[in-house]
């Protein structure tokens, strides 16, 4: 059985497509998004403010850095923080974190729900109240899978569906999402194939989709090669 | 008017055609570079830091640093940097490392960047040089301000960037990076920056893309028939019409049995009998016009219409390809088209 180029590529296009058809369109829908969604909104820039409050550094007070080595002796840093316009001492040590107030020196951390929330709305761009606050210590959701716990949750009731999440042990905002975040975390998710992780497009599922989608397109623009020679050359015949 | 109408949609076809092309290929290469050696992590030193306590030596307290220095700092934090305590200053422009026994601004020299690199590296390769330079740049652009970079002999030319303000580590490139860095460029279609990938460009042809992606599939549920799916349905006997076929340069008819319902191009193509066809059974050349006896004959469809000429159409030709081996039937084909003696 010899069958002409042609029509073999016109056979693999159709059964490739019928393979691979739904999820090239579902790269190209998903492409589409993410390209056509402004990547600094995805990343709730607008939704932000306050960000970059100056320290003061305090003259004198209660405690100096070196007080607070002597405090602390496992410190392996220890810094100067805003939060909230105010300046506050930040300690770290092998396994703890340490919030203090620079004037009475007192321990802040881990910040309460009240402050938590307080945080927030300062940082907080929009005018919609809040309206949930959690505390998050272990199995977080996927939008907050690499950071550090706890962190405070705070929700919201804009139309983005906006959470900022709060590290109670420096008073940061450590992130902050949105729906067309979580939008766009979907989408890539789709895009790369890894319906797990998220994270990792080096999978065979994606490799192995994406040579089968290779091949379909090379054949479709074989056969729009021959679809091209064969309308000139049937012009002619009808001229003639 | 319309020639100019169909040869730019030939183009744009054509050029769409070879971005979704691009769009797979440069996909299809960056999924399969390995993300270790593409990061640089798989030559980079592992053993990270401990992170060493400050200890009880005398230290500046923060306000006898550069008054400079603190007017506009957004943080600052004592900590060890290379084996040293040293206060970081963050400021709007960037982070300054000052030393925290005597208040002077640390520098990272050439030699400071050398050893710095030395520890990082942990691939088979000397170095080859070591520059200075201005973030950001092509390979620095997620960073800012002077650094150094030091090149590797090794087999993927390693470069290590580090900052000349901090001394922090702040890329690793090599060949791995620099060729997904290519295939991404022609993924997001940015082709001098190679990281907005919200630029107008792509959201244009993303946009004609997505369409023309939405009609082929329509096309596609268009191109199967039910014939295509024999295997469903084994057990359904008498599948099969008989399609007797009339050359006028050969003496005998000749017989093939199809499968009922089958495309009837493809179907005799795959019988050995190969009607004339440029574009392969797609609708698009015309070619493989066949003579059907008027007692079988169906209304021509919009493709028939546009390709075959009314006198032809009114005489019982039609284009197998758009055809479907319903019942037992005679046809009548071009010359040539069977073998003579079989």
């Amino acid at each position: 059985m010899m069958l002409k180029p042609a029509v073999i590529a016109r056979i693999v296009h159709k059964w490739l497509g019928l393979v691979i058809g739904l999820q090239i369109l579902i790269w190209l829908a998903t492409g589409l998004y993410m390209v056509v969604v402004d990547i600094d909104f995805i990343h709730g820039d607008p939704l932000v403010k306050n960000m970059q409050d100056k320290v003061e550094v305090p003259d004198e007070g209660p405690l100096s850095f070196a007080s607070l080595r002597t405090k602390y002796p496992d410190a392996s840093q220890i810094g100067l923080r805003p939060v909230m316009g105010r300046t506050f001492y930040t300690v770290i040590t092998a396994d703890k974190r340490y919030l203090l107030d620079v004037e009475t020196g007192a321990v802040k951390s881990p910040l309460n729900e009240e402050t938590a929330r307080e945080i927030a709305k300062y940082h907080f761009a929009g005018q919609a109240p809040v309206i949930n606050v959690t505390l998050i210590t272990s199995s977080p959701p996927m939008e907050i899978q690499t950071r550090r716990l706890p962190l405070w949750r705070i929700d919201f009731d804009d139309r983005f569906a906006t959470s900022f999440y709060i590290d109670p042990y420096n008073g940061s905002l450590a992130t902050r999402r949105h729906q067309y975040w979580r939008i766009f975390d979907f989408m890539w998710m789709l895009h790369i194939m890894d319906y797990d992780e998220r994270s990792d497009a080096h999978n065979l599922l994606l490799i192995t989709a994406q040579v089968t989608g290779l091949t379909f397109a090379i054949t479709g623009l074989w056969l729009l090669f021959y679809s091209f020679s064969g309308r000139r050359r049937n012009r002619k015949t009808v001229a003639r | 008017m319309m020639r100019l109408f169909k040869k730019l949609h030939k183009w744009i076809g054509l050029l769409m055609g070879l971005q979704v092309l691009l769009w797979l290929l440069s996909g299809l290469m960056i999924s399969l570079l390995d993300p270790e050696k593409v990061s640089g992590k798989q030559w980079a030193s592992t053993s990270v830091a401990e992170s060493q306590t400050l200890g009880p030596v005398v230290l500046l307290e923060p306000a006898e640093l550069p008054a400079g220095l603190l007017k506009d700092a957004l943080g600052i934090d004592l900590t060890n940097r290379h084996g040293e305590p040293v206060y970081l200053v963050k400021r709007t422009g960037g982070e300054t490392l000052v030393d925290a026994t005597d208040g002077s601004i640390v520098v990272i020299d050439r030699a400071r960047a050398e050893q710095l690199a030395l520890n990082d590296f942990n691939g088979d390769g000397k170095i080859a040089s070591i520059e200075s330079g201005m973030a950001p740049e092509r390979e620095t652009r997620d960073s800012q301000g002077a650094y150094w970079r030091v090149e590797f002999s090794d087999r993927s030319n390693t470069s290590v960037y580090i900052s000349a303000s901090t001394g922090e580590i702040l890329e690793r490139r090599n060949s791995f990076w620099r060729v997904r860095d290519f295939f991404w460029m022609l993924h997001i279609m940015d082709y001098s920056g190679r990281e907005n990938f919200n630029n107008p460009l792509i959201i244009t042809v993303a946009l004609i893309a997505v369409w023309l992606g939405i009609s082929g599939f329509i096309l596609l549920f268009g191109s199967f028939s039910r014939a295509d799916f024999f295997f469903l349905n084994l057990l359904e006997k008498n599948t099969d019409v008989v399609i007797t076929l009339i050359d006028p340069g050969v003496s005998n008819h000749q017989q093939v049995r199809l499968r009922k319902g089958s495309n009837l191009f493809l179907s005799l193509a795959t019988h050995n009998v190969s009607l004339d066809s440029v574009c392969g059974g797609g609708g698009e050349c015309g070619k493989c016009r066949v003579q059907f006896e008027t007692t079988y004959l169906t209304e021509p469809n919009t493709i028939e219409l546009g390709l075959i000429p009314k006198r032809l159409r009114e005489r019982g030709y039609r284009l197998a390809c758009q055809q479907i081996a319903e019942k037992d039937m005679t046809l009548h084909v071009p010359e040539g088209t069977l073998t003579p003696g079989r």
